[in-house]
């Protein structure tokens, strides 16, 4: 059969595939880590306004979460813009054809997004402003619609992404729908995919919680904030293992060759995937009957943050192997841009900084103030 | 042809202008705003005047709503939007400027942590810091213009870049410097427009002293826009300058749009910020804010439609079609070039208007649509399938802001029985010269006027026989002419309107 794949682009790649994939999967690790803190910290949000009534830390939490997530939700979105231009670079003539496909709700995720984030922002300010009951009632639907929205998001995101690796499936889904209200329903891996993903966005959510109770200074609720975190954390991973075996199951069989023995790379990162989300449950668990268990609780963060890593390099690496019978970006003509990469290079250490500089003084000037109204009491 | 097309129903430029309108005003405003805030901050401190400093507070938090919130997420909604509707264009885009795009996304990083902080850290940070990072967000706000501007500027006037290929070549453009400053100057109009909407919410000692200091920044954007659009003309590429030479009625609406709103927002700013501040009120605000919108508006239709009928000046067609590859479609037809068109027009049993119908959608859809905006039924009306095969020829003579047709005389036949079946109609009336009037405005109005502008006809007078035998002869007065297509009789009752009809 003749696949409707589109030519790549006449131009040679600005830059080599190693640097630009590496810039992909960097930014890309990082939209992922805010991404989950935002997806789970607002279901989090939710089940705590929720529980208010009940429960003193849970207004507490909901309180933190009110002023963080704002923020969280602004890097979600900027950090999310680098992958999608370097991925456009290097996988384009893919990606821009599945995006047609679906494109109403492609571009529907932009309406979704402003929603969702003003609604954040409804449940942050409310938050500070009022106390009043019914203005709470509010929230809380605010705050499921929001987590509604997001889930969403994700799942319009999950449906490209699996799209964009089944050219196969393009041509009867351009003829049945050409206005572009499509999905990528009959993809076996998608509903065990996008899972895998609103879990894993739950379970790093719950590392979140566990560092917001490291930084905590008040004994009962930082250690309030540890268990729950702990508690979501491996709840999530453990039925994640089960997720995730039926994703592999429903992998196209030469994928899933490749990740049970086929190619040495792909499986051992597999393992490696397997083992670090054991470890990082395992010393959550230790650290519960430690008596200082800092130590514990950070070895088990960092482990499940390296986790997130192996998970984003290893669906790099199934959509290597997916897109392989068709296309290989190593092959494309090369023409580095240098100098305007070093230019690049040279202003992202300058933004670096500018950014150290900022959250440095409001830190700096943050302990300040708490020691100062300590001082006060 | 390479990429599937987004059949929307309406043509996809309509949908990147209405992304890019909204994105385009909110982050000149959020620009503009940044300096203004940080100003406004210092000037409040240097007076002393605590009222003042609470008005820039207490706003701060909404222009960082607006601009974290909406000028960010429209931004990414252009981007998702031209991918959908030009992906071979954005994809020549991006592999010319990723990396000026990921220095603005540097820039655009910084900016984000920058109003946050500005917007939230009022309390915590000491007043110097502050406005250090007022400022840090002014300009790495403003840095992302400098770099988007590189790339807006290249679709219009390419430059060195054609024969050069080169980044910079393309970035540092022959309209870079004015389209910035134009735009730098409008940022701060905006800014001004900003101030004088949030005054309204103050008390009145305070806000007849932010009206004022408003109205100096609004008078300040606006004033230079004139010249600065002289200048940024005289650098467009001498085809589009014949756009603005009366042709085009939409673009003298557009000029026209343009200088009243810019003449009654200075106006106004004069009057009622300046010299009467008092007076100012909210319905004259709301007035400024859309004559704000007007003339970003205009602003961007104009410069869109100067491009036409490329999307990437001398490089790819607004239809996404790349010039270089409308011979080699030509040659071998769009069912061979396009894997996502059904059927063949060379097929003699496929269904050639439901082939026809996608050859629509592939090539004049994104400027066209069927019944709406510039809808094709009510310009094919009357059109024979043979007449419309042959105009399709002539594409770029019936406007100069088309792009040629791209394909062979298969495909030709194919949309031309699709356009032919939109609006079949026979010229009917009592007299000659009535059904010539309708000859005239099926086969020739497309490219003439009697009495017009365009390409007039003045054979008034002229023996009826001979404008009849002339009629035989189009192509050889002139190639770009279609021969004429209409029955005897239709030939002769033109030949008698044109005869009796002139300036
Ligand atoms: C780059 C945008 C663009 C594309 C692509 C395009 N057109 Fe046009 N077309 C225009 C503009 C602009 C006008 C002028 C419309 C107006 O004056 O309202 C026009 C006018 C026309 C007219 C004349 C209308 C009249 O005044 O009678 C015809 C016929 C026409 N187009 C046919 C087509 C066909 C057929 C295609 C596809 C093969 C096509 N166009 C593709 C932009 C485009
Ligand atoms: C595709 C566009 C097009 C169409 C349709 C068209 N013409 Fe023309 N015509 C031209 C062009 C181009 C010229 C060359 C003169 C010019 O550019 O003004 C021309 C020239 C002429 C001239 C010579 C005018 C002169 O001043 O030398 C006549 C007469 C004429 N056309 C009549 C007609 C008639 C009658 C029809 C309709 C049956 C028609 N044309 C349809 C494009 C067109
Ligand atoms: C704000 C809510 C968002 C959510 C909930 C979200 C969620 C997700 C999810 C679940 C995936 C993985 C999909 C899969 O592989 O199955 C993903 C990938 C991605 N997202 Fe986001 N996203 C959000 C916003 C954004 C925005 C605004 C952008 C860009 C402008 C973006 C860019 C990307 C990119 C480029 C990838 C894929 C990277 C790759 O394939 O290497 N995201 N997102």
């Amino acid at each position: 059969m003749n696949l409707p794949i589109p030519y790549p682009d006449p131009m040679p790649l600005p830059a080599p595939v190693w640097l630009l994939r590496t810039l992909l999967l960097l930014t890309f690790f990082l939209h992922v880590l805010f991404m989950n803190c935002l997806l789970g910290g607002t279901a989090v949000a939710l089940v705590c306004t929720v529980r208010r009534k009940s429960s003193a830390f849970s207004v507490r939490l909901a309180g933190d979460l009110g002023r963080l997530l704002p923020s969280v939700f602004a890097f979600t979105i900027t950090l999310g813009v680098a992958p999608l231009l370097f991925l456009q670079v290097m996988y384009g003539q893919f990606l821009y054809a599945s995006s047609i496909l679906i494109g109403v709700p492609w571009l529907a995720i932009i309406g979704m997004v402003i929603l969702a984030y003003y609604g954040v922002y409804f449940f942050s300010m409310n938050l500070s402003t009022t106390n009043r009951h019914e203005k709470k009632g509010r929230t809380t639907v605010v705050l499921a619609l929001v987590v509604l929205l997001l889930a969403s998001i994700a799942f319009v995101y999950s449906n490209n992404f699996t799209l964009m690796l089944a050219p196969e499936r393009w041509l009867d889904l351009y003829h049945s729908h050409g206005s572009g209200w499509n999905l990528n329903w009959s993809e076996p891996s998608l509903v065990p995919r996008y899972l895998h993903f609103v879990l894993g966005a739950l379970a790093v959510s719950g590392l979140g919680l566990v560092v917001m109770g490291l930084r905590q200074q008040e004994d009962a609720y930082r250690q309030w904030l540890i268990e729950q975190g702990s508690l979501l954390f491996t709840g999530t991973t453990l039925l994640n293992f089960g997720v995730g075996f039926w994703f592999l199951v429903k992998l196209t069989g030469p994928v899933r060759l490749a990740f049970v023995g086929g190619n040495a790379f792909a499986t051992s990162l597999l393992g490696v995937g397997m083992l670090l989300p054991l470890a990082a449950v395992a010393h959550l668990i230790m650290a519960k009957a430690h008596k200082s268990p800092k130590r514990q609780l950070v070895v088990g963060v960092s482990c499940g943050l390296l986790t997130v890593a192996v998970m984003v390099v290893m669906r790099d690496v199934l959509r290597n192997l997916a897109l392989a019978p068709y296309f290989n970006p190593n092959q494309l003509p090369v023409a580095p841009q240098w100098g305007i990469i070093l230019l690049f290079v040279v202003l992202f250490i300058a933004g670096l900084a500018t950014l150290y500089y900022m959250l440095r003084k409001v830190a700096i000037a943050t302990r300040v103030q708490a020691a100062a109204a300590q001082k006060l009491q | 042809m390479n990429y599937p097309v987004w059949q929307l129903g309406f043509p996809g430029g309509l949908l990147i202008a209405a992304v890019a309108v909204l994105h385009v005003f909110i982050s000149h405003f959020a620009i503009g705003g940044g300096a203004y805030l940080v100003l406004t901050e210092r000037r409040a401190y240097s007076q002393n005047d605590s009222e003042l400093l609470g008005y820039v507070r207490h706003h701060s938090k909404f222009f960082a709503l607006l601009t974290v919130v909406l000028g960010a997420v429209t931004g990414v909604g252009i981007w998702f939007t031209i991918g959908l509707v030009s992906p071979e264009a954005t994809s020549s885009l991006i592999h010319t400027f990723v990396w000026g795009w990921a220095i603005e996304w540097v820039f655009f990083f910084v900016e984000i942590a920058a109003a946050l902080v500005y917007a939230y850290h009022w309390d915590t940070l000491d007043r110097q810091t502050h406005l250090i990072v007022g400022w840090i967000y002014f300009v790495a706000a403003w840095a992302s213009l400098v770099v988007i501007n590189g790339i807006i500027t290249y679709m219009l006037t390419p430059g060195r870049w054609l024969e050069t290929g080169k980044f910079w070549d393309g970035f540092f453009n022959p309209t870079y410097w004015p389209s910035l400053w134009i735009r730098t100057a409008m940022a701060v109009g905006l800014a001004g427009i900003f101030g004088l909407v949030t005054a309204m919410w103050e008390p009145p000692a305070l806000r007849e002293r932010v009206v004022r200091w408003a109205g100096w920044w609004l008078v300040l954007g606006i004033a230079p826009l004139l010249p600065l659009s002289r200048w940024y003309f005289h650098d467009f590429p001498s085809y589009s300058r014949a756009y603005f030479s009366g042709m085009y009625p939409q673009v003298r609406h557009a000029l026209l749009g343009a200088a009243v709103c810019t003449g009654v927002a200075l106006a106004l700013a004069l009057l009622f910020a300046l010299l009467r501040p008092k007076v100012m009120n909210p319905v004259i605000v709301a007035v400024l804010l859309v004559a704000g919108i007007g003339v970003m508006g205009s602003g961007e239709y104009l410069r869109e439609f100067s491009r036409y009928p490329y999307v990437i000046n001398s490089y790819i067609y607004a239809n996404d079609i790349r010039i270089g590859q409308v011979e080699s479609i030509a040659a071998s037809g769009v069912a061979r070039t396009s894997p996502w068109v059904e059927g063949s027009a060379a097929d003699p049993r496929a269904d050639q208007r439901h082939y026809g119908r996608q050859l629509f959608a592939l090539e004049c859809g994104s400027c066209h649509s069927v019944d709406g905006y510039r809808g094709m039924r009510k310009f094919a009306r009357g059109w024979d399938a043979k007449f419309a095969g042959e105009i399709l020829l002539h594409l770029p003579v019936v406007r100069e802001t088309m792009p040629p047709f791209a394909g062979d005389a298969h495909d030709r036949a194919a949309l031309g029985s699709y356009l032919a079946s939109l609006a079949p109609a026979i010229p009917s009336g009592t007299n000659d010269k009535e059904i010539g009037q309708q000859v005239f405005a099926i086969h020739c109005a497309m490219c003439h006027s009697v009495g017009g502008r365009r390409r007039p006809l003045d054979l008034k007078g002229t023996d009826p026989e001979a404008i009849a035998g002339m009629l035989g002869t189009l192509s050889d007065i002139n190639p770009n002419m279609p021969p004429f297509t209409g029955t005897d009789a239709e030939g002769r009752a033109l030949a008698v309107y044109l005869s009796n009809s002139s300036q």
